[in-house]
């Protein structure tokens, strides 16, 4: 009872600090904003989601219908806007109305002519995704022109003998080109899994575990606050256990770690509209033994440390350091095989990476492991500090 | 209430405390008077718990201190010589923190810490943030956090330090008035006459020893005569302070600076002539005289040759 009551105090403490919540709650969040748009087109996935494209096409065939109707088709998420002229099309690019222009020349035919793709600065990567969409999608046009001319001329061949019907063959083909013309289709390949996170989305997880890690290092700068201030001295003097103070402080790290990512999460996904994934329980699982880890670490701040200056400079190094071997400042994916491997030393790789699964969908028994390790983690802190802090202020 | 019997401490080779014994009843007050340095705080923390006594015992209501910790720091109430509250909290937050942290529940804490409130009179200014508050009241919500679980015995470490005459005035006149109640008041202080206002009995420690303890009437009477004359001169000649030394009816002399010296009286005796006239007849130049009665303060001066504040 009285660990809860400490507990409460840290964390009331805690939310009165405004540098404190600017550091844990609004960092992040402004962090998640910068790198998600900064490397939305090196990371790929999820970038198509807004896509406006201009189309000036100036007399109309068939293929190119087509392929306007494939692109603006439901399922790709892309918005096409009918230009009036090529000047108008510029216009749109120019005040950035649309995202990527395709200019499609007289009579467009794929064999013949090219179409041209016009991005605007930062769009790249999905006018890329359009070309090959096109690209695609004529190659299709193509092969089944040309299966149709050599299976017609076959059967013009044989009919010669009267033993084909030409008209129920032109018939039957007619029928299954319209229909296969007429299928939708998305012409993006599955993408890696590591890779089939938006940025955006990558990087709140990886701002979430790496401000979490923060909170080791505030926990540990609690304690030598109490300590200096003289009311852990104050507390000793009451009739409350060592263990007692020492499980209020690691209660009171691992609520404000709870209401930092709350409010992290909530602001991520109704401001930024991150998609954390389909199950907010394997979230919040996985959290939680996060965030249990990273209580013991405060506690590992705190036993390891002799006073705040030295307290804020480990935490913060080991912080940074953390953070940048366990893929919260590049994406892992980017990684070498070997470094990777140290990231599995970190406790916010695990984290990160169980976050990124959540995100494109997993299955509960995928998130066990990285479970289990973070519960390891927390015990053997809480077990490390309670020895060491016990003695030091018994 | 508690009795300390030849209570030793040690920190490495250093003895800090050595060898003291002392009691103090229900409902008494009773004063630690020493210098900085003297071992009042290490005494107090052994009496609270904080610290192990190297030997001897300390017990509180008959109960070894050591042995029933749990139930000894429930019985005492200890304000720090530092100010140990949460700066970012309310004095209502802080005061039922603490209220809770000796067992009280959410709504009694509550009920108590309006109450304490009202005794240090801050009761306009409970929600308001403990680092926007002056240093005497802060001071004054320090002595709060003690009171919340009503304890029987209150221990405060030097708790007018740095703070204005006013707010000075305001916590001796609360801590008086709770003694009155029967609160028994254990107070050190390096300021002997707080020491003097609040406390019937008194201890003077030095350099971890109890030197004299009593009530005020009985070191009065260990007091050389309680008079003394006070002179500023020009300079001191070593010939005129043997001359006085060697008048009748003075018990000492204590040379303070070069220009200043302490002349202990047996009594109020007419002797102040005969100084003058030494003086004139060795050379010296008298700026002033001052005849002082006597009080704790020259007691510590008489039995260690130092003052209190050094």
């Amino acid at each position: 009872m009285k660990s809860l009551v400490i507990a409460v105090k840290d964390a009331k403490i805690h939310l009165k600090d405004r540098k404190a919540i600017l550091m844990m709650i609004l960092m992040p969040i402004i962090l998640t904003v910068i790198l998600g748009s900064a490397l939305k087109g090196v990371m790929g996935g999820g970038s198509m989601s807004e896509t406006v494209l201009g189309v000036y096409s100036p007399e109309s065939n068939e293929m190119a219908e087509s392929i306007i109707r494939a692109l603006g088709g439901d399922g790709l998420a892309i918005t096409v806007e009918r230009a009036e002229s090529e000047k108008q099309l510029l216009d749109w690019m120019e005040e950035r109305e649309v995202h990527v222009g395709l200019l499609l020349p007289d009579e467009w035919d794929p064999d013949t002519e090219r179409a041209i793709i016009l991005p605007t600065t930062g769009q790249e990567t999905t006018a890329t995704l359009i070309r090959q969409m096109i690209e695609t999608f004529a190659q299709m046009s193509q092969a089944i022109a040309h299966s149709t001319t050599t299976v017609m001329a076959e059967a013009a061949a044989l009919s010669s003998d009267g033993r084909v019907d030409m008209e129920a063959i032109q018939q039957e083909l007619t029928t299954s080109i319209e229909k296969v013309m007429n299928e939708q289709r998305t012409y993006v390949s599955e993408p890696a899994l590591e890779e089939s996170v938006s940025s955006m989305q990558y990087y709140a997880a990886a701002m979430a575990a790496m401000f979490l890690l923060f909170n080791a290092m505030a926990g540990g700068k609690s304690f030598h606050q109490e300590k200096r201030s003289e009311t852990l001295s104050r507390l000793m003097m009451t009739p409350t256990s060592v263990r007692s103070i020492l499980t209020g402080k690691f209660i009171g790290a691992f609520l404000f770690a709870w209401i930092q990512f709350l409010i992290f999460m909530g602001a991520t996904h109704f401001l930024l509209k991150v998609d954390w994934g389909p199950s907010i329980l394997q979230v919040l699982f996985i959290t939680f033994f996060y965030i249990f880890s990273v209580a013991g670490l405060a506690m590992v701040v705190a036993a390891f440390t002799t006073n705040e200056k030295m307290a804020d400079i480990v935490g913060t190094m080991g912080v940074q350091v953390m953070a940048l071997l366990g893929g919260s400042m590049l994406p892992l994916s980017l990684f070498s095989e070997v470094m990777r491997k140290i990231a599995m030393a970190m406790p916010n790789s695990w984290a990160l990476t169980s976050y990124t699964s959540i995100m494109t969908g997993t299955s509960w028994s995928a998130l066990w492991l990285p479970a289990g390790v973070l519960l390891g983690v927390g015990i053997v802190s809480i077990f490390i500090c309670s020895i060491r802090l016990g003695r030091r202020i018994a | 209430m508690l009795t300390l019997t030849d209570v030793k401490k040690s920190f490495g080779a250093h003895e800090v405390i050595k060898g003291i014994s002392f009691q103090v009843e229900k409902g008494e007050s009773f004063g630690l008077l020493g210098p900085n340095g003297a071992g009042k705080s290490t005494l107090i923390s052994m009496i609270c718990g904080l610290i192990p006594n190297g030997a001897g015992e300390i017990r509180v209501n008959g109960k070894l201190v050591g042995k029933h910790l749990k139930e000894t720091k429930q019985i005492i109430g200890v304000v720090p010589q530092d100010i140990a509250l949460y700066p970012t909290m309310s004095a209502m937050d802080n005061l039922m923190f603490w209220g809770k942290m000796y067992g009280l529940s959410g709504k009694k804490a509550k009920a108590r810490a309006k109450e304490v409130l009202n005794i240090v009179g801050l009761t306009e200014r409970g929600k308001d943030r403990i680092e926007t508050f002056s240093g005497g009241m802060k001071r004054r919500i320090n002595i709060g956090a003690a009171l919340m679980h009503e304890p029987q015995l209150l221990i405060m470490d030097e708790p007018t330090v740095g703070i204005d005459p006013q707010s000075r005035n305001h916590i001796l006149e609360t801590v008086k008035s709770l003694n009155e109640q029967g609160l028994t008041v254990i107070y050190t202080s390096h300021y002997m006459e707080e020491v003097e206002f609040l406390c019937k009995r008194i201890a003077i420690l030095d350099e971890g020893k109890l030197i004299v303890s009593g009530t005020k009437k009985d070191l009065n009477n260990r007091l050389a005569g309680g008079i003394v004359l006070k002179l500023t001169v020009g300079t001191l000649h070593p010939s005129f302070i043997e001359q006085v030394k060697k008048l009748n009816g003075v018990e000492k002399v204590i040379v303070q600076t070069a220009e200043e010296l302490d002349v202990h009286l047996q009594s109020k005796m007419e002797i102040v002539a005969d100084v003058i006239l030494l003086a004139s007849q060795s050379g010296v130049v008298i700026h002033n005289m001052q005849l002082k009665e006597a009080n704790l303060e020259t007691l510590f001066l008489q039995l260690t040759g130092r003052s209190l504040r050094e």
